[in-house]
């Protein structure tokens, strides 16, 4: 296993004290939080500063971390040697943090710690019976599977506990039933698909969070779907019936006369169903035909020649 | 728990705005204790639609909004007013990139 520096992931010094360590925690934390930070990569960024931070703020861990660690460089072959951890105490109170699992490295240092965010965390000393953990997972669907409805196969891990309370990865997988009309974000719940109960509680659900693949034309605003429309000069200044898309299929359109570019044709009901549906928008982008011939040109310079047309009316000049 | 043999399909309910959920439905789905959700009530992090504070009544969408707020508390260490403004920027955001992709792409 690979070698962390823990201090060099905050951007700290060796000898840094708590206050510096609290700052660069905070300051990292505040960019890379995934619920701030939708970028790729900025979970697993998290999660090591998470991790580093979980190291350094506690003065018995950050020692450990220190005696062990010293002469190591980031990223190079780690074997803790045996019989380091002698003398410091270690075990439960080191489930503090909440990002996901931990590093190999860390829980060979530290052992298992970290993560679990699920599990029943604050129903501790409630007594025998206890409802199971809920979990979570996010699943992307094609904004098409929200008008029809879809079946998903998802696999899940989770980390449960053997009959002696160790930890162990689980994976399942389950066929779930995407119901139609489910919007961007929602989360769909299964019940009874989460954690088993405690002494004959009840199992705990699963969550499913919906989230559409990025679509190529069509923009989504909770239940109301988004189109922009390219029309030509003459469909948008005479009228035209012309073909749209929808997620449903082709439709026909009434242009009326003297539309505008970024006019917004309502179509009822069209959007992700439900009670009430969506509606479906097209939005009209006026696309000019090219100059490319003689014959284009002609046309360009009739129109310059007989139409008195200031585009810049408005402006005022 | 034990439904995983091929070819059977499990169906869930959709959370929206309709879905009721309780204080304890929040306190299991967040896996903290009841005074953590009621601590997001009194802060304005989330409302309850009806009820005394015996019998509250939330909104579907109000799990995931709880479940944001605890972890931005914890993992920025900052205070439950400073979380309810976070999220509702970060609402602003999520819509305003929205509009700028729509105006970005004719």
């Amino acid at each position: 296993m690979e070698f962390k520096d823990y201090y060099k992931t905050l951007g700290v010094a060796r000898d840094a004290s708590a206050e510096d360590i609290k700052r660069a925690y905070r300051k990292l934390a505040r960019e890379f939080h995934p619920d701030i930070n939708k970028k790729p990569g900025a979970e697993a960024r998290f999660k090591e500063i998470g991790e580093a931070h979980d190291v350094l703020k506690d003065p018995e861990k950050r020692a450990a971390y220190d005696q062990v660690g010293a002469g190591f460089q980031a990223g190079q072959e780690f074997r803790p040697p045996p019989g380091w951890d002698a003398g410091f105490e270690h075990g439960e109170s080191f489930s503090d943090t909440d990002a996901a699992a931990a590093s190999d490295f860390f829980e060979a240092l530290f052992g298992r710690a970290r993560g679990a965010r699920r599990g029943g965390g604050g129903f501790g000393g409630e007594g025998f019976r206890a409802r199971g953990g809920d979990h979570q997972a996010k699943v992307l669907i094609d904004l098409e599977d929200a008008y029809r409805g879809a079946t998903r196969a998802i696999s899940l891990r989770s980390v449960e506990l053997d009959g002696e309370g160790r930890p162990h990865m689980r994976q399942r997988s389950l066929n779930v039933q995407i119901p139609k009309g489910v919007r961007q974000g929602q989360q769909i719940r299964l019940s009874g698909q989460g954690d088993p109960g405690i002494g004959g509680g009840p199992a705990g659900d699963l969550y499913l969070e919906i989230e559409f693949n990025a679509h190529s034309f069509y923009r989504v605003e909770g239940r109301d779907v988004y189109l922009d429309l390219p029309v030509a000069p003459w469909e948008a200044a005479l009228g035209k019936k012309v073909k749209a898309p929808t997620p449903e299929g082709t439709v026909n359109l009434q242009i009326p006369a003297g539309s505008s570019a970024g006019r917004k044709l309502r179509l009822k009901g069209r959007g992700i169903p439900g009670e009430p549906p969506g509606d479906l928008y097209a939005v009209l982008q006026i696309a000019l035909p090219p100059a490319d011939s003689e014959a284009a040109r002609r046309i360009y310079r009739e129109m310059e020649e007989n139409l008195a047309f200031n585009p810049r009316a408005k402006l005022k000049v | 728990m034990a439904n995983d043999q091929e070819g059977f399909v499990l169906a869930g309910t959709i959370i929206d705005e309709q879905t009721e959920v309780t204080l304890d439905d929040l306190s299991v789905f967040c896996s903290v204790r009841r005074e953590r959700i009621v601590a997001l009530v009194e802060e304005g992090v989330i409302e309850p639609k009806s009820g005394g504070s015996k019998e509250w009544r939330f909104a579907g969408h109000s799990l995931r909004r709880a479940a944001k707020a605890l972890r931005l508390q914890q993992d920025l260490e900052i205070d439950l007013a400073a979380v309810a403004l976070v999220l509702d920027l970060l609402e602003q955001i999520d819509t305003l990139k929205a509009q700028l992709q729509s105006g970005n792409r004719g």
